[in-house]
């Protein structure tokens, strides 16, 4: 302990003897770290913010549907709305809701496009992109608004606007098409343009009235489920399946693989731009601590021809190294936390609204900085010092104590 | 050989030591089968022109450097058998250090460089603070002890570096060439430390040099030439 103390010591006041030139090894450190950390929190967001836009985009962490209604989606595949969704106190839930998510025609009195109609429970909407809807004109009262909200690119295609009516052509639980004039009651701005183009909303209980008939009681095709917490998510699956087992299953992921493979991939990306970026630093602090050992070369010596053994010289070789890179990583983390702060609000990127919508993303990109995220790349940084200190440790141990009574 | 065969001892025992060295391919006979007793209390100095061997066989005793053929011991123990592990660790324990150019630690105060060696050997902080202090006014720096050798002048490095080679009372004592950066009086002040030291304490001193005034202060005087003892004569400086 004693040693090590010493060493420690010693360590130090080396790294403060070249006080200008570990300065700016510091500092290079420092904005790397900085820049790394800033980096990756906009990475992170980046990957924050593809979830979010899966999740709230009508899927939700999980989904219900009847079995085939994926693979051919009509109300013949629906099931009833008095179906019971409850999970185990372990695994909270923000909010469920009911839909009939059905495909339809949707034609003005100068276009005609195909659409996603969706029969929703205003009040329920709340855990999907539809709460976050800037509505022109009249939102939906309740369940049983007979009227539509379709978004502003589609109003836009069809050359339409709230108050005026249009018509959707979708087919009834009989699988017949059913023809029906609806009112526009409002016009939606989303986050998302392809919503925009794509969802039309109506209230779920004139669409069941409209669609089953006598046919069927209150069907829904879907119940979507959001989770407190993303990871709950496998066994609230296994939780549902078990109580359903007449009812298809699924999660985001299995409905957005390649998102699922986008976020998957963004945790390799970071560690790879982590190591992109640290591998530069590290020829620079290798080559000054090698530097640094050349320099004293006789005063090493002197230390292994005093009693030093090899294992002690490499200690204190190492020390020095990690010692360089904490102080450095510590005021880079800092460095790095005061530019998320600064960029807290995020960064606009409404100017290219569609290339980042292609990748699955909102056009306001907000860094995200986890606690885990900065041990994680803090104590890399210093696993870094410590393997860039092999180099100069190597040449130390070289050093004979003949050496220091040569020079 | 030495001419005087004292009831005590050896601490250094040299049997036919060799060492050659290659240069560019071309062998040279650094020592050439040197045999050499140094008893306990004596105060030698290996003089000899550059190349007559007096520092290699100076490294050799101190295990800094290996030797081709023969056998070295310190204190008993036969060299030749020790790795570099336990060569570090005799001349940790027993085996005290002063290098021509001081060798200090520039970032560690007088007190901590004396202090260094016993830290290595793992003495207690209290003990070694004491033991520190006591070298250190033993050789006059006692008001010395904070400072940081780039603050003392060249004796007083030396001194420091003298303090801390005696701190853990080695049994040989080993100076490679001590006064070569002194000046002629700061000379004399050291070699009266290392006599007071030889004589009062005991300690063996074996120092490589070329300075006849190094050699006036000691007891027994070593000429070497192409690597071989050329003289040794007893004398009482």
């Amino acid at each position: 302990m004693s040693t090590l103390v010493l060493l420690f010591n010693l360590s130090l006041r080396n790294i403060l003897r070249y006080r200008r030139r570990n300065f700016f090894l510091f500092a290079a450190i420092a904005v790397a770290v900085g820049g790394t950390t800033l980096s990756n929190s906009l990475i992170r967001g980046w990957q924050v913010s593809m979830l979010e836009t899966a999740v709230s985009g009508l899927s939700g962490h999980i989904k219900l549907q009847a079995p085939g209604f994926a693979d051919e989606p009509s109300l013949e595949r629906a099931f009833s709305s008095d179906t019971q969704i409850a999970l185990s106190q372990q695994i909270p839930m923000v909010g469920m809701t009911q839909r009939i998510n059905l495909p339809a025609v949707i034609t003005s009195e100068r276009e005609t496009r195909a659409v996603a109609l969706v029969g929703v429970v205003p009040t329920q909407e709340n855990i999907s992109l539809y709460r976050d809807l800037l509505i022109e004109g009249e939102g939906l009262v309740g369940a049983d608004d007979g009227r539509l909200l379709i978004g502003r690119a589609l109003a836009q295609t069809l050359q339409t606007r709230a108050g005026r009516r249009v018509v959707i052509i979708v087919q009834g639980a009989d699988g017949k098409s059913r023809e029906r004039g609806y009112r526009v009651a409002g016009v939606f701005d989303a986050p998302m343009r392809w919503a925009e183009n794509v969802l039309v909303f109506t209230g779920l209980g004139a669409l069941q009235e409209n669609l089953a008939g006598d046919q069927l009681d209150n069907p829904i095709t879907e119940i979507s489920v959001v989770l407190n917490d993303e990871s709950d998510r496998g066994s609230a699956a296994a939780e549902l399946a078990a109580a359903h087992p007449d009812l298809v299953i699924q999660d985001w992921r299995q409905m957005q693989p390649q998102i699922a493979e986008i976020v998957d991939m963004v945790d390799s990306v970071m560690v790879i731009w982590f190591f992109l970026i640290m591998s530069g630093l590290t020829f620079g602090l290798v080559n000054t601590l090698i530097a640094s050992v050349m320099q004293r070369t006789r005063e090493l010596g002197m230390l292994r021809a005093l009693g030093m053994n090899k294992r002690l010289l490499l200690v204190q070789v190492v020390l020095e190294c990690v010692g360089i890179m904490i102080v450095g990583v510590v005021a880079g983390l800092v460095l790095g936390v005061a530019m998320v702060f600064a960029l807290g609000d995020g960064i606009d990127l409404s100017a290219f609204s569609e290339s980042v919508e292609a990748i699955g993303i909102s056009t306001l990109l907000r860094p995200v900085l986890t606690l885990e995220d900065l041990l994680l790349f803090g104590g890399l940084s210093v696993l870094v010092g410590f393997f860039a200190s092999y180099f100069p440790a190597r040449r130390a141990l070289k050093i004979s104590p003949l050496m220091a009574m040569n020079r | 050989m030495a001419k005087d065969s004292s009831v005590k001892a050896p601490v250094v025992q040299c049997r036919g030591v060799k060492r050659i060295y290659q240069q560019q391919s071309i062998p040279v006979h650094a020592l050439r089968g040197v045999d050499l007793d140094i008893r306990e209390g004596e105060f030698v100095s290996l003089a000899g022109p550059s190349g007559s061997g007096k520092s290699t066989l100076l490294n050799s005793i101190g295990g800094l450097d290996g030797f081709d053929a023969g056998t070295v011991t310190v204190g008993g123990i036969d060299l030749g058998v020790l790795n570099s592990a336990e060569l570090a660790d005799l001349r940790l324990r027993k085996i005290g250090f002063v290098f021509q150019a001081y060798n200090l630690i520039p970032v560690l105060s007088a007190r901590e460089n004396v202090e260094f060696i016993l830290q290595l050997q793992g003495v207690p902080a209290q003990q070694r603070r004491e033991r520190a202090d006591d070298a250190l006014a033993s050789l006059g720096l006692g008001d010395h002890a904070h400072r940081r050798p780039g603050e003392l002048s060249g004796g007083q490095q030396q001194r420091v570096a003298i303090a801390r080679a005696i701190v853990t009372k080695p049994v040989l004592l080993l100076a490679d060439e001590p006064t070569a950066n002194l000046d002629s009086k700061t000379t004399s002040e050291l070699l009266a430390v290392l006599q007071q030291l030889n004589q009062q304490q005991g300690m063996t001193i074996v120092t490589a040099t070329h300075d006849p005034i190094v050699m006036g202060f000691t007891s027994r005087q070593i000429a070497m030439l192409d690597g071989e003892i050329h003289q040794d004569t007893m004398s009482t400086p």
